[in-house]
């Protein structure tokens, strides 16, 4: 198996701050990709992937949904990017400076044009962000750029950014597809027919069963990219996508379950599978308005009670770790061994708790409601209910359909537990002013911890990135403290197998497929 | 005839309306939309979230937006899909015409295997109706979509070399298509064929009892005219009904098989568009669907008229 050369390095944020950053406008980055890749690439062939979603959506600015991230990622491309060691790197912007804490001037790639023919300026990153923050365009990012005060276009080229306050998950975001992709300014029905200035260019789309893609001969990187096309096959049943990989009916594709993934590539030693990095927490959320778990003493019973290690060698076979509210591939991201209060098993001090709240007898907390359709979650919500009930919690589980499980967490409307995953985000800021007080989301689940709110609102202006991980743990710490919210593990989002004549793709952490952009076929 | 026909078409209308109705209305009234579902985990602002309900016509009052969704489906326009922003209608004729191939092609499948061991169980008892009847019960008791699943991992892990997910539409290459729609086809037909094959053999042991066709055999009949003329004949009005109705059953179990072969009709369709709150598209899936259903049934009707002669409309 290759080595993909992404060793466990930190996520984005190491760019020093004031300073000029100037990046060599490389054509392909194969400085970045392992060895293996550097063989002479063939051009030409066809990528078949194996996906199980349908995007929901193509225009970057209103879609929301992680299944369309896939599509976006070919289609259209930011001002920065993502490299493979997850850190932030140019890509329609040649560099940027920063005069100050809340400013950003960023330089344009010249000679740049959309998939229509028009060219990119700095035009059309002062749309891109003004229609995101137009409230008729209802952009899920809206909230992402509140923090933008002015998009100024200095010329052609260049485009000065301000906040309202320093952000230090600007960037983050900035490099995020579909996050911060350019749109071009005056085309309508992007959903339909997108168009961007990425490595492919759409070309048709039968929903639930094919969604193809071609390369786009201007695309600005130098000799990327190598595939003449790119086809997307839509398996929603687990079973047929493995049986779609070993037949060879797709060339790649990602399990949702680490045992699956292991147990295809068993099967040919012609398979490649990426190891994953841990990008996403399995919670358990709380709802700490009213009823038992509005009391402390209750929650870190709960915490006491269970034995997230034990979880997750079950759940998982042990590809991942014990987590914490940050996954370890961000800034601050907990490594998943590190102490943390109320972390250590111990059902008898958890019984005393319980005792002490008085509930000496034991407790019924009720239904702990978790996502049918991902058997990951209910596996580990059976395992839950056992180690709970040893210190004498009982609930009953019931699984839900997606959809409402998600309106009644969104509002929440859950009588006591409630699980569902988090998907990838770009900055461990996102995941934590969910459960800021003020919030919608925080006032959901029953938050009001000003002191936590404080806490989070400083890390974002943290723009040294030790500082920023010191104030991610602590804030961390303080969550278990208070067991706000019981984080079992983190895994990876999805677990990416393929075979190995499709070469030069490396798999990066977000789970999003933009090394598709240097793969060729080798058959 | 003509006129128990018009009749029974007449009265399809109203039934529809009523579908319409309840499906539009049970999509509603269940918890989670497509603006928040599509949103996932992301957080997203309420004031978002109610300006793209706001654009997709959802903050509108039910009956209102019932009213245009009907007005536009009287007119052939069955709205515009949330998830995939192309008219549905587009999408829904061409799954049709799929999902109405797969159909055939497992109801010929189950029919053939029912009547043929339904059959052979009444005729040659014994052994074969002990091997028959035990076969129907193990099918009766593993669903469809466990023997499409077994299908599925049994040629994907061990027989690779046999596509399975090649669909090919009819018009490309029709020898392809069939070959590709032959495996759920089967995973499709085996439970269906269970009701016809008992049914079968329930009803020919019960016209092997009647009087005339002990006369019949009395008067030295040969045994095949006896078994075409007057058993299976006679025996075949029990079994059209079971089959007519079992081709609603069919149409069900499309919604897993095809999901679990990839198949673009529209059982997958309808799976997705549940998933994703899709309104716009369960409705007008529903809808299609309890057309052919109603259709269905006053084919069946037409059909005891032609096979019961003591069935009479006029």
């Amino acid at each position: 198996m290759p080595d993909h050369g992404s060793a466990a390095s930190p996520s984005s944020g190491d760019l020093a701050r004031r300073s000029l950053l100037r990046f060599a406008v490389a054509g392909p980055v194969l400085g970045a990709l392992p060895a293996f890749a550097q063989s002479a690439p063939k051009r030409g062939g066809r990528l078949t992937i194996g996906a199980d979603a349908d995007p929901i959506g193509l225009d970057p600015t209103t879609l929301a949904a992680f299944s369309s991230y896939d599509f976006t990622a070919l289609l259209y491309s930011g001002l920065l990017r993502w490299n493979a060691d997850m850190k932030v790197e140019p890509d329609l912007a040649t560099c940027f400076e920063q005069p100050n804490d809340t400013t950003y001037v960023f330089k344009l790639r010249s000679g740049v044009k959309f998939h229509n023919g028009q060219v990119f300026d700095a035009e059309d990153v002062k749309y891109t962000f003004d229609r995101i923050r137009d409230p008729a365009t209802a952009s899920p990012n809206a909230a992402i750029f509140a923090s933008i005060k002015a998009v100024t276009v200095i010329d052609p080229l260049t485009v000065r950014f301000e906040l309202t306050a320093p952000n230090a998950a600007f960037l983050s975001y900035i490099a995020t597809n579909p996050i911060g992709v350019i749109v071009p300014r005056g085309v309508a029905d992007l959903n339909t027919k997108p168009v961007g200035t990425g490595p492919f260019i759409f070309e048709s789309y039968q929903p639930n069963q094919v969604f193809t893609l071609k390369a786009n001969p201007a695309y600005y990187e130098q000799g990327l990219p190598y595939l003449g096309e790119v086809a997307f096959r839509f398996f929603k049943d687990q079973a047929s996508l493995t049986s779609a990989l070993r037949s060879k009916a797709i060339d790649m594709t990602w399990f949702k379950d680490p045992k699956v993934s292991a147990q295809i590539v068993r099967t040919s030693p012609d398979l490649v599978s990426a190891p994953g990095k841990t990008t996403r927490t399995f919670p358990v959320w709380m709802n700490l308005k009213s009823g038992p778990l509005a009391d402390v003493r209750v929650r870190r019973a709960l915490s006491l009670a269970t034995d997230r290690k034990a979880c997750l060698e079950t759940v998982l076979g042990g590809s991942g770790k014990v987590a914490a509210m940050v996954p370890e591939s961000h800034v601050g991201g907990y490594d998943g061994v590190g102490e943390m209060p109320y972390y250590k098993t111990d059902i008898a001090a958890a019984k005393k708790l319980l005792a002490e709240a008085g509930h000496p007898g034991g407790i019924d907390l009720g239904d702990y409601i978790c996502v049918a359709a991902n058997p990951l979650d209910v596996a580990c919500a059976q395992i839950l209910q056992q180690q709970w009930a040893e210190a004498g919690i009982k609930v009953a589980i019931k699984p839900m359909e997606t959809a409402p499980l998600i309106t009644m967490w969104v509002k929440g409307e859950f009588p006591t537990l409630l699980s569902i995953a988090l998907s990838w985000s770009p900055d461990p800021d996102a995941i934590l002013s969910r459960i800021i007080s003020t919030s919608a989301s925080g006032k959901a689940l029953g938050m009001a911890d000003t002191q936590l709110d404080s806490m989070i609102i400083d890390a974002r202006t943290l723009l040294d990135r030790t500082k920023r991980a010191a104030a991610y743990l602590d804030i961390q710490r303080r969550i278990n403290d208070q067991a706000y919210v019981l984080d079992i593990y983190q895994y990876p989002l999805r677990w990416e197998a393929w075979w190995n004549y499709a070469k030069g793709y490396v798999p990066l952490a977000a789970n999003i497929r933009t090394f598709v952009r240097t793969t060729w076929i080798d058959k | 005839m003509i006129r128990m026909v018009a009749t029974r078409l007449a009265l399809t209308l109203p039934i529809l309306l009523g579908v319409s109705i309840v499906a539009f209305v049970l999509m509603r009234t269940l918890p989670g939309d497509f603006v928040q579902a599509s949103a996932g985990t992301t957080a997203v602002s309420e004031e978002v979230l109610q300006t793209a309900r706001h654009n997709l016509g959802l903050d509108r009052p039910l009956w209102r937006q019932y009213a245009t969704w009907i007005g536009g489906a009287v007119t052939g326009d069955l709205g515009t899909s949330f998830a995939t922003h192309r008219p549905v209608v587009g999408e829904i004729f061409p799954r049709l015409a799929v999902t109405g191939e797969l159909t055939l092609i497992a109801g010929l499948m189950a029919m053939t295997l029912g009547v043929a061991t339904g059959l052979a169980s009444a005729r040659l008892r014994g052994t074969t109706d002990w091997v028959v009847r035990g076969f129907n019960s193990l099918l009766l008791a593993v669903p469809n979509f466990v023997i499409a699943t077994l299908i599925v991992l049994l040629f994907g892990l061990y027989f690779p070399e046999v596509g399975i997910f090649n669909y090919v539409a009819f018009a490309t290459d029709p020898r392809g298509n069939l070959a590709s729609l032959l495996l759920p086809g089967i995973s499709l037909a085996l439970t269906v064929s269970v009701t016809i094959s008992e049914n079968t053999r329930a009803a020919v042991l019960e016209v092997a009892s009647q009087d005339y066709v002990m006369v019949a055999r009395a008067k030295g009949l040969r045994s095949s005219t006896v078994l075409l003329h007057y058993l299976v004949r006679n025996a075949l009005t029990p079994v059209i009904t079971v089959t007519g109705l079992q081709l609603a059953a069919l149409l069900g179990g499309s919604i897993l098989i095809e999901t679990i072969f990839t198949i673009p009709g529209m059982g997958q369709y309808l799976f997705d568009s549940i998933s994703n709150r899709d309104y716009p598209a369960i409705q007008a899936i529903v809808l299609v669907a309890a057309t052919i259903v109603l259709l269905m049934n006053v084919v069946v009707d037409i059909a005891y008229a032609r096979v019961d002669a003591r069935v009479s409309y006029e």
